[in-house]
């Protein structure tokens, strides 16, 4: 029986993006429960924010192995991007990397992404939105900082959650310990 | 001169004539050790969850007292604390307390009973401790790259102070239990190894710092453990090269500092290692070459005046005979080609070398520990069972005539021990060299040569033994009724078999056997049906030729006959010679343009080949039926009796031949 090409692929596709649906869903149910679990006295928000710290700081650790210092900081700071946009590639978003001027920082831009869209649904804040993933980014990086004794640092300049249309990071060597 | 414990005179054996630098005295400090053999310190789960010595252990250990004829038989190391925090395996033993030393004496009695030199051994596991604990210690807090270990405590002052002490007390307590050699290991990211490195160290009080401060802590273990040892020698183990580039580890000239400076602290002996557990580069494993790391005995050679020692890979006595005679190192250690065979180096001094029973450098040894069980060897069936009469091979109470089909490991491990205790065993081959299908599985690259290893040492026992060899000649049924012999061992390993999809009657479907052993014709691109070891050994002989391969198999988990610490040696190949991987996954059907590959979950997949292998294998129930009519005793082992691997067929052989 011959293969139809164009059969599979839709169908792997649709799966994919079912599964991408999912993912989002069950991060925010989740949040609910852990909501409902702390009481009336925890903020939502610290909840989605936290949640979202230890799903960098864990996700972070299982990347260490691909982390190291064969072609020294700026390799790394490369690899890091490249983790960061195969990571959002996963969840559904399209992330491009482009090069700083110095050598000392990269551009990471989020061109699309699903998540604020599932805040939306979900009734989370786009504040919560935009920190969960900083933090997130940030934590990723502290557990890659902290493995290989660097100081890498990231920053949000623009961001869907806040309007910019697109997220813009920058990704660059810090001086200061 | 200094003290000699016991006399050996090694004059008149061949292995002494053959090797000469192997068999004359050394100096450690004031102890003269007869010659230049040492078994290393050996982790192998087998004390007690408290820590405490087990009859398990010391039959293991004297056993490898035996092998060192004389030399320096070293023990595990120990872990010194009430908390644990240096335990790193869950079977290791203990010296933090006095009632450890009636178990620690029983370990330094067993190896004085083989007139051997008795060492013990000082093992603090760092950031790969805390076996028990939630976290483990260090130097700084950096996390390590898997998983499997605990989160590191930053140890302060005190806790160095302490830990200090620990060493000191389990010190006097290894003394009191009579060892003679006290050695201190800082090796593969053990708490010592991570104070020295750049990589675990990032501490700025007087630990840290420059590899001057980094030291300082080894430093002041070796003055304080040497203070207490008075004559008795204190050796170090400290890697020449971290293999922790790539992580921001120690340069290999900051690693000869750490040397010059241990040796200036008072250590008698170096013991040199290379790499960590978190190393991302192999050191050990069969694709390793044997003798590839003797430039690190050399280099340490130039840098220090007490004597030099080392392990890794040295598993053949003519490489470190040379490079004592050579001056490049002083002493020669062993740790897993002693686990395979405790008598290693007694044989080559008897001259009996090819009666070694060949580490295969697999493993599964390491593997274990870190699963929490008691160690086992891959090719040694009594491995960790020493102490265990059952596992003897003891005369057989009735002499049978035994008839062994297949020459390949199973029967040929059978073969041997059964003619040891007495039977009359003949083996019969179809083909007309032993060795069974290890002949084409040691045709894969990466060291897999030395699976052979196995082949030789069993035909030189089996022919010691009296073995009558039928090669060339295939087992009929007529044969066996002709024959009617006592007991038939079928050892025939598996049948090779084909798919029921589609296309597997095509010609250029062809058998792993048959590829290995260069019958076969196989074209530019390649599917290989079958994803455990004979598939994967398959693949990386054909995309080393520059050949396009994919490996479809029906296993969720690719390789999984293939322990772990051997495993990710083999995917990393496979990735470097860019061989696809279809896991949990089948074929559906073989076209004329290649295979489709179906997924566990209905996706197909076309893959392009001109020629498809099978690597699939079943048990293989030839000449049983014929075996029961005629009432005769039968065994069926190996992969004849379900396909596995070359350790279950030698340990299957081993079995049945104690038991027959
Ligand atoms: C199962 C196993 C346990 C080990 N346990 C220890 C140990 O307790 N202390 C130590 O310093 N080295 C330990 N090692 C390292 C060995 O002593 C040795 O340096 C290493 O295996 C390389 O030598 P080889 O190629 O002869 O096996 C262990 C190695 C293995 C395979």
């Amino acid at each position: 029986m011959a293969v139809d090409p164009e059969k599979e692929i839709s169908s792997l596709w649709k799966a994919l993006q079912g599964s991408q649906g999912a993912t989002r869903r069950t991060f925010y149910q989740m949040r609910e429960a852990a909501i409902e679990f702390a009481g009336p006295d925890a903020d939502p928000f610290d909840i989605g924010v936290k949640a979202w710290e230890i799903i960098g700081k864990d996700t972070g650790k299982s990347y260490l192995p691909r982390m190291n210092l064969l072609k020294g900081e700026d390799g790394l700071m490369m690899n890091v991007a490249r983790a960061y946009q195969g990571l959002a590639a996963t969840n559904g978003a399209v992330v491009k990397i482009e090069k700083g001027e110095g050598p000392n920082e990269i551009f990471i831009k989020w061109e699309r992404c699903p998540w604020p869209t599932s805040a939306k649904e979900f009734g989370a804040s786009m504040k919560e939105d935009l920190l969960g993933c900083d933090k997130y980014l940030e934590a990723f990086l502290d557990e890659v900082n902290e493995f290989l004794g660097t100081n890498l640092k990231i920053e949000t300049q623009k961001a869907i959650p806040s309007g910019d249309g697109v997220c813009l990071r920058r990704l660059y060597k810090s001086e200061d310990k | 001169m200094g003290k000699l414990l016991f006399e050996w005179d090694y004059s008149s054996y061949p292995g002494a004539q053959k090797y000469p630098h192997l068999f004359k005295p050394i100096q450690l400090g004031n102890l003269t050790i007869p010659n230049r053999i040492k078994y290393a310190a050996t982790e192998d789960n087998l004390n007690g969850r408290d820590g405490f010595v087990t009859d398990a252990g010391v039959g293991y250990l004297r056993e490898r007292a035996k092998g060192v004829v004389g030399g320096l038989c070293v023990m595990q190391g120990v872990y010194m604390d009430e908390k644990r925090q240096g335990q790193g395996y869950v079977g290791q033993a203990a010296a933090w307390d006095d009632k450890f030393i009636p178990g620690l004496k029983r370990l330094a009695d067993g190896i004085h009973e083989q007139k051997a030199i008795a060492g013990c051994q000082l093992m603090h596991c760092g950031r790969v401790g805390g076996i028990e604990t939630e976290y483990c210690q260090g130097p700084s807090p950096v996390p390590q790259r898997l998983r499997i270990f605990r989160p590191v405590e930053v140890m302060t002052k005190a806790d160095i102070k302490q830990c200090l002490k620990e060493h000191i007390e389990a010190t006097e307590r290894l003394l009191k239990a009579g060892f003679d050699y006290v050695e201190i290991s800082g090796i593969v990211g053990y708490l010592l190894s991570n104070f020295v490195s750049s990589y675990a160290n990032r501490r700025t009080d007087e630990y840290g710092g420059d590899i001057r401060g980094r030291m300082r802590f080894v430093v002041e273990c070796i003055q304080e453990v040497k203070k207490l040892c008075g004559d008795v020698p204190v050796g170090i183990r400290l890697c020449a090269e971290e293999l922790l580039d790539d992580v921001g580890g120690n340069t290999p000239e900051e690693s000869m500092i750490t040397y010059e400076m241990a040796e200036e602290a008072g250590a008698d002996v170096m013991s040199v290692t290379a790499g960590w557990q978190e190393s991302i580069y192999p050191v050990i494993s069969r694709d390793i070459p044997m003798g590839n790391w003797l430039h690190l005995a050399e280099r340490a050679k130039q840098h220090l005046k007490i004597p030099v020692s080392m392990a890794y890979r040295l598993f053949t006595p003519d490489l470190p005979n040379k490079a004592i005679g050579e001056g490049k190192l002083d002493i020669w250690e062993m740790c897993r080609p002693m686990i395979a065979d405790p008598l290693m180096p007694k044989k080559v001094l008897e001259g009996t070398e090819d009666e070694i029973r060949p580490c295969v450098a697999c493993n599964v040894c390491l593997a274990r520990l870190f699963r929490d069980a008691p160690m086992t060897c891959y090719i040694n069936p009594v491995c960790a069972h020493e102490w265990d009469p059952k596992y003897e091979i003891k005369a057989a109470e009735m002499e049978k005539n035994i008839m062994i089909v297949g020459a390949g490991p199973a029967g040929m491990e059978c073969a041997w021990v059964a003619a040891e205790r007495g039977h009359e065993v003949h083996v019969y081959d179809k083909r007309d060299e032993l060795g069974g299908s290890i002949i084409e599985a040691s045709k894969a690259p990466y060291g897999d040569d030395e699976l052979y290893g196995h082949i030789t040492f069993t035909k030189a026992k089996a022919e010691k033994a009296g073995v009558e060899f039928h090669l060339g000649t295939e087992v009929t049924p007529e044969l066996i009724e002709e024959e009617m012999p006592d007991t038939v061992v079928l050892a025939t390993g598996p049948k090779y078999v084909k798919g029921t999809a589609p296309g597997f009657g095509r010609e250029n479907v062809v058998s792993v056997l048959d590829v290995l052993n260069g019958k076969a014709q196989v074209g530019d691109n390649v599917v290989v049906w079958g994803n455990l070891k004979p598939g994967i050994g398959v693949a990386l002989f054909l995309a080393k030729q520059g050949k396009k391969v994919t490996i479809v198999g029906k296993e969720k988990k690719l390789g999984k006959d293939i322990n772990p610490s051997f495993l990710w040696r083999y995917v990393g190949y496979l990735r470097q010679n860019k061989v696809t991987a279809y896991n949990d996954c089948d074929i559906e059907e073989i076209t004329d343009d290649g295979v489709i590959v179906m997924t566990y979950d209905g996706y197909r997949i076309p893959v392009k080949a001109d020629t498809v292998i099978s690597s699939e294998r079943e048990a293989n129930t030839i000449l049983k039926d014929v075996v029961q009519e005629n009432s005769i005793e039968l065994f069926v082992i190996g992969d004849a009796l379900v396909p596995r691997n070359l350790s279950s067929a030698v340990h299957d052989g081993y079995r049945i031949g104690i038991r027959i």
